[in-house]
């Protein structure tokens, strides 16, 4: 019994060694996950810290992101509103569109709290052209403010700008309570003459405190202000200068209008007084002419030579005083516009043949050569024929009287776009540049040997001149003395007759 | 049976003439000859004393809510000043509209109440499809309100808003009910009629660092987090800086790194932007957070932003089961605008892409956004976000 109480004891100690052990065992192997565990918990409570110390970093970073990305969109929003600006105020000319055009741009784009507008006047007192958040009752006070504070001025004469970010705190305090801003810049409006005036903007919130973007932007846009101004100060100079000369030239023109109205009266009473006159003494003439050639005729009786001599005298000065009442009564009615043009088709190298074969004995007379050069493009013109052989029958007559023995006359025609100009070219005397100006005044004969010994009217070249633009032609004279003398005119091709008004006579 | 949809957008630097101009605009591309309700959007550039008389007459005293707001968002282009008005005339759609006033000094839970019995009141007794509203967002309560409005609706119905907002001031900001202009206040439209609505909201943010439990919390009070001082998070991540944002521009600061909730079976963290920090400590959000949760410091980028937006016009058109959109109403946080900054247009492209073109869009930039936001919950429910962005469109 004692054997089998030990034994069992025995197995009982035994099992209990291997229960302990096994406990042991697993007390072992718990503290091991416990360990383990507590290993882990430690290594993941490290890793969360390590995670919040990156996530503060993160933060910070991503706060000073934050701040640069404000910033950078303040500046880009900045010259965003700038350009706007820029275009807003350099589009117009009127200093008081500018200001209205700034009023509306401060208040869209640039969204500042308060902002001034402040331009000196001829007197050098500043003026407030823009206010902006601020109440009209403290305007004074606001300017008052800026234009006595030291550091503001001194900014100003500098050409800086002012403002809270860059001023030294206690300069800014006085601003910032005058104005109720405590952020601002006040930035000088410069133009070439100096400082034309001032802008002031401001925020009292600490939300939107200046930075030296906004600093730099009021610093632009002041430049962009003062040359806008100076535009439109300039632009306003000019105008006025030009009333001033458009109102001069209109007087002017009323002096002129008012003496060539003048001109025109004497013309017509000097045409309708020689008209009358020509009138009044052909009719007599006529009689003269008359009775004179019945007297040489001897149907009175027998008259003795010496009176016939006279009387052929009588006959031939007779003949000389109607051929120059004619011309005068000629140029009187083409001035007065009642002598017609009767257009017909004509051929101008036919009609210069026809006046060459008229003057031919004449030119024979004096050995003179004539040339005719007239283009073979020139179509039929529009002329009253027997008006244009008087121009041609003056111009050649007066080149074949001034031409010397064994000389040249040309006459050519050139064809120019919608104009024929013809040139009559002598090879003569000549005409001095004094007579030159005065050729195609009526009455006005050269002074020279040929016209001391030729009697003539003065009143061909005026009258060939006076049927010429008649035709809407124009005509002009070249000459070198001792070389000869050429005369232009041109005709219009397929042009209708110019009006024979008034007006194109004088 | 029809609905028309105007549209109007003017940037004249007059507020009368603004207002004027936007309302012609807008009836003019109504071209009916009744409007049954007029949405107002207005950047705080023009006084709404101003632009409101105008904009009731010119709108023919039709029913009118709005709101300020830091951005206006049409369909091709993002504006921060002007005055944009949307005019609806239907004979498919009915609307209410309501007002509740004194929200800073009144219980915000009775507000919610009155401002949803107060819409009802001018709608009657027709089926109901969907609330709106604006609320100032300065407001701190305003999940509350939207308690009180849900007791009304009942807790699934569908409401949207947007808290008004100024230009990233934080100062002044202003609602519209009819002629009345209005601050610390609320102003709602209830829709009704045979219309779908399909509602889609996305903010993109992801959660950033360790995540931190909140020890204790109150309402929209958050006391303690993992043993520490609400605050902590943000001294911890911004350092030195703290001080300085603490002083002003933590309102910036916030829009940017909102607070990330974690909520059970939602795809997106719930958002808070935190609207102060008390000198104990303590962090007060702009909406109800709940004791126990799981926080983050949240962050985003422009690429998480434009792919939260294409996400809630995708949802919001798959929500209108097939039927084509007729207009598209966006609400987005204003924190938004600042993280994309001249890319901000991009959104709006996305979401046009989504709809397709020609679909009239209009929006605002708001300081919180109210959306249905899925959990595991069976039904959606409106929760008050930040950050998001909200895609509402009527077909």
């Amino acid at each position: 019994m004692e054997n089998f109480s030990s034994y069992i004891l025995g197995g009982l100690g035994l099992a209990a060694f291997v229960i302990i052990g096994i406990l042991i065992l697993l007390l072992v192997n718990k503290n091991e996950k416990i360990n383990l565990l507590a290993r882990s918990f430690e290594k993941l409570r490290r890793s969360f810290n390590d995670l919040d110390e990156q996530a503060k970093l993160i933060v910070k970073t991503d706060l000073e992101l934050n701040k640069a990305q404000e910033e950078l969109d303040k500046r880009l929003g900045g010259l965003d509103a700038l350009q706007r600006i820029s275009r807003l105020i350099s589009t117009t000319l009127d200093e008081a569109e500018i200001f209205s055009r700034l009023r509306q741009a401060l208040t869209l784009h640039l969204a500042f709290e308060k902002s001034l507008i402040l331009i000196y006047d001829d007197r050098r007192n500043l003026n407030c052209h823009v206010a902006i958040g601020i109440p009209d009752r403290n305007i004074p006070v606001f300017m008052a403010a800026l234009e006595n504070h030291a550091g503001v001025g001194a900014a100003m004469k500098r050409g800086n700008a002012f403002s809270s970010f860059s001023a030294p705190k206690e300069q800014r305090e006085s601003i910032a309570h005058a104005c109720d801003a405590e952020h601002f810049v006040v930035s000088p409006i410069l133009s070439k003459e100096g400082i034309i005036g001032m802008i002031f903007v401001g925020n009292q919130s600490n939300a939107a405190a200046i930075t030296q973007g906004d600093e730099e932007i009021i610093s632009i846009l002041t430049s962009q202000i003062g040359q806008a101004l100076e535009n439109a100060r300039l632009f306003e100079q000019v105008y006025r200068s030009r009333q001033d000369l458009e109102a001069k030239i209109q007087d002017r023109t009323k002096q002129l209008e008012s003496a060539l109205a003048e001109v025109r009266n004497i013309s017509k009473t000097k045409s309708d007084f020689v008209s009358a006159v020509s009138h009044e003494l052909r009719t007599p003439l006529t009689s003269i002419k008359g009775y004179a050639s019945i007297l040489m005729q001897g149907k009175l009786g027998n008259i003795p030579e010496p009176v016939k001599e006279r009387l052929g005298k009588i006959n031939t000065h007779s003949d000389n005083l109607v051929q120059l009442i004619n011309e005068l009564l000629d140029i009187s009615r083409i001035e007065s516009g009642k002598a017609e043009m009767n257009l017909v088709p004509c051929g101008l190298s036919a009609l210069i043949d026809s006046i060459h074969d008229l003057l031919t004995p004449q030119m024979k007379d004096k050995n003179i050569q004539f040339i005719k050069q007239v283009d073979a493009n020139i179509p039929t013109l529009m002329l009253d024929p027997s008006q244009a052989n008087r121009i041609f029958i003056n111009l050649i007559g007066n080149a074949i009287k001034f031409t010397p023995q064994g000389g040249a006359i040309s006459v050519s025609a050139k064809l120019n776009n919608d104009t024929v100009t013809v040139d009559v070219a002598d090879t003569g005397i000549g005409i001095s540049k004094n007579d030159i100006g005065r050729l195609f005044d009526e009455f006005y004969r050269v002074d020279n040997v040929i016209n001391q010994n030729v009697k003539g009217t003065g009143l061909g070249l005026p009258l060939a001149k006076k049927i010429v633009e008649a035709h809407g032609g124009r005509m002009w004279v070249a000459s070198t003395v001792n070389k000869g003398t050429t005369f232009h005119f041109t005709l219009p091709v397929n042009q209708p007759l110019k009006a024979n008004t008034q007006d194109d006579q004088t | 049976m029809a609905t028309h949809i105007g549209i109007g957008f003017s940037q004249d630097i007059d507020a009368q003439t603004a207002a004027k101009d936007a309302g012609f605009e807008s009836k003019t591309n109504l071209g009916a000859d009744r409007i049954d309700i007029a949405i107002v959007f207005s950047t705080v550039h023009y006084n709404p004393s101003q632009t409101v008389p105008v904009l009731r007459t010119v709108l023919n005293q039709a029913k009118m809510i709005g709101c300020s707001t830091a951005g206006i968002i049409l369909s091709n282009t993002i504006e921060t000043h002007g005055v944009a008005v949307l005019t609806i005339s239907s004979d498919e759609l009915a609307f209410g509209i309501g007002s509740a006033e004194n929200l800073d000094t009144q219980d915000a839970l009775l507000a919610g109440n009155f401002l949803a019995r107060n819409a009802l009141k001018d709608f009657g007794p027709r089926s109901r499809q969907a609330f709106m509203f604006f609320v100032d967002g300065k407001l701190e309560n305003n999940s509350v309100l939207l308690k009180g409005i849900q007791d009304i609706f009942g807790s699934v119905f569908p409401v949207l808003g947007a808290g008004s907002c100024d230009d990233f001031h934080f100062a002044n900001t202003f609602q519209i009910h009819q002629d009345n202009i209005l601050t610390n206040a609320a102003t709602g439209l209830i829709i009704g009629g045979q219309t779908s609505i399909g509602i889609g909201c996305c903010h993109g943010g992801r959660p950033l660092g360790k995540p931190r439990v909140i020890d204790r919390a109150e309402g929209n009070a958050i006391y303690s987090i993992d043993d520490k001082k609400a605050s902590s998070i943000y001294e911890e991540y911004f350092g030195e800086q703290v001080d300085d944002l603490r002083s002003n521009q933590f309102d910036r600061l916030s829009i940017l790194y909102p607070l990330g909730i974690f909520v059970d079976g939602s795809r997106e963290y719930l958002l808070r932007n935190v609207t102060n920090i008390r000198e104990d400590g303590s962090i007060i959000c702009q909406g109800h957070v709940p004791e126990g949760s799981e926080v983050h410091i949240m962050i985003g980028n422009k690429d998480s932003c434009k792919q939260a937006a294409v996400q809630a016009a995708q949802d919001a058109k798959a929500n209108l089961r097939g039927r084509k959109a007729k207009l598209v109403v966006v609400f987005e946080s204003m924190a938004r605008l600042k993280l994309l900054g001249r890319a901000a247009h991009e959104e709006t492209d996305s979401i046009r892409n989504v709809f397709g073109a020609g679909i009239p869009i209009v929006g605002m930039y708001s300081n919180g956004e109210i959306c249905p936001f899925q959990t595991v919950e069976k039904f959606k429910k409106p929760y008050l976000l930040n950050g998001t962005i909200v895609v509402w469109a009527v077909s």
